[in-house]
């Protein structure tokens, strides 16, 4: 399953993108493009898990990957951030910040992991769309209780804070698809399905070629990049990832979803995260925090991690329990 | 010959999340007018940096506000210890306006 989530047309378009970074090609995607296709991408993931929720019901499985999802968004920053302390050699404030990034998620990478599950005949269960809205703020919480709290010197009013992170953009539009898709059921998504479901592989490919570029560039402009920290932007996604497969099998879960829950725990956030701790840890280095999520963990799960927590959660963690 | 007046005008370049404090912080100093400006690029002492439209965090904005001293005076002394800590850059100058109401 690994070397077949490597020749994915939306891996292959990664891979692409980067490499036209690295030879100093001047391709580029308007960032305004990008920014549409990532709304659209968010758009179509919640009306897709909402609409299959609404043939499904409400089930137990739903809920315990919900609590699941939940509790490793809270927790996951607290290992991660003894291991930016100690073999990262990070400063408090830049350990706490990179700390809620890897505790939040990557919706690209549940994105594109989904797509290939569901090459390899194993979806992930529609409510997993749920967990990832789910997951995304709370390791902010976690990251600035581990930075002590705003800086003194902070420009962000507490009140911002919280709007920024419990209604950021992307929070808003999953849960709000997702309802939508809830609501309308699979027979009131059919009219815009020609819009929301079958273009969505091809919009996934030109992203993730925009996405290949802005990492091998911000690889390229690797300042605040250490061997270290990157060693630890490996390491974390293997770790955490196997802890969400292994906690998805243990509580029930499909492998699918097991797999689902790994990709989520073993991403990392570069979208609704930064913003956030640019505002209220600015004394944070973004290079290093973006650096990291963005230019080493992406990419690593994109072509390694998604292949091995699928692998995981079909053949490796059920043979152990027998 | 069209009649002119002297005010200051002030330049704050800033990474995108920040923009809404330095708002806040010039309508405290009596500032009530400004433009945003987005940017595309460029190098500074951390090296390059280019518009950043996927995460936010790092696309820089560039806030543009021409107002009486007094008022600029204010703002400067607001956001000037917050410079280093935020990474922001901010200048201020001389210019003469036409129609010196709408820059009070």
């Amino acid at each position: 399953m690994a070397l077949d989530a490597l020749l994915q047309p939306v891996v292959l378009f990664f891979l692409l993108g980067a490499l036209a970074a690295f030879a100093r090609s001047d391709l580029a995607i308007p960032e305004a493009v990008a920014k549409g296709i990532s709304l659209y991408l968010m758009m179509s993931i919640g009306l897709r898990g909402g609409g299959e929720v609404a043939e499904t019901g409400f089930t137990h499985d739903m809920l315990v990957a919900g609590g699941a999802g939940l509790v490793l968004s809270f927790l996951l920053p607290l290992p991660a951030f003894w291991l930016l302390r100690t073999a990262g050699r990070l400063d408090r404030t830049n350990a706490a910040a990179v700390a809620a990034h890897y505790g939040s998620v990557s919706v690209v990478t549940f994105a594109t992991g989904s797509e290939i599950l569901r090459h390899a005949g194993m979806a992930p269960a529609g409510f997993m769309v749920a967990v990832l809205a789910l997951m995304e703020t709370p390791a902010i919480i976690t990251g600035l209780l581990l930075a002590r709290a705003q800086n003194q010197d902070s420009l962000a009013p507490r009140g911002g804070l919280l709007h920024e992170t419990f209604l950021n953009g992307s929070v808003i539009l999953l849960l709000g698809s997702f309802l939508i898709g809830l609501v309308a059921g699979k027979a009131g998504m059919a009219p815009i399905a020609p819009v929301f479901e079958v273009p969505f592989r091809g919009m996934l490919c030109i992203f993730l070629l925009d996405m290949g570029l802005i990492a091998a560039r911000r690889l390229l402009d690797r300042r605040a990049l250490t061997i270290r920290t990157a060693a630890v932007a490996l390491l974390l996604p293997l770790l955490n990832g196997t802890l969400g497969v292994v906690l998805g099998v243990e509580l029930g879960l499909d492998a699918g979803s097991a797999a689902a829950l790994g990709i989520l725990a073993g991403s990392a956030s570069y979208i609704a995260v930064p913003a956030v701790m640019r505002l209220a840890l600015p004394a944070a280095d973004p290079g290093l925090y973006l650096g990291m999520s963005l230019a080493v963990t992406f990419p690593f799960n994109l072509t390694v991690g998604i292949g091995y927590y699928g692998w995981l959660a079909a053949h490796v963690w059920p043979l152990i329990r027998g | 010959m069209t009649n002119t007046t002297h005010r200051r005008r002030i330049e704050v370049l800033a990474d995108e999340p920040l923009i809404s404090a330095i708002v806040r912080i010039a309508a405290d100093a009596g500032i009530t007018h400004h433009t945003l400006l987005p940017t595309l690029g460029g190098v500074g002492a951390h090296g390059r940096w280019r518009d950043d439209q996927l995460s936010g965090a790092t696309a820089k904005v560039m806030f543009l506000a021409i107002t009486g001293p007094d008022h600029a005076a204010a703002f400067i002394d607001r956001l000037a210890p917050l410079l280093e800590s935020h990474h922001m850059l901010l200048m201020s100058s001389d210019v003469e306006v036409v129609r010196n109401a709408k820059f009070d």
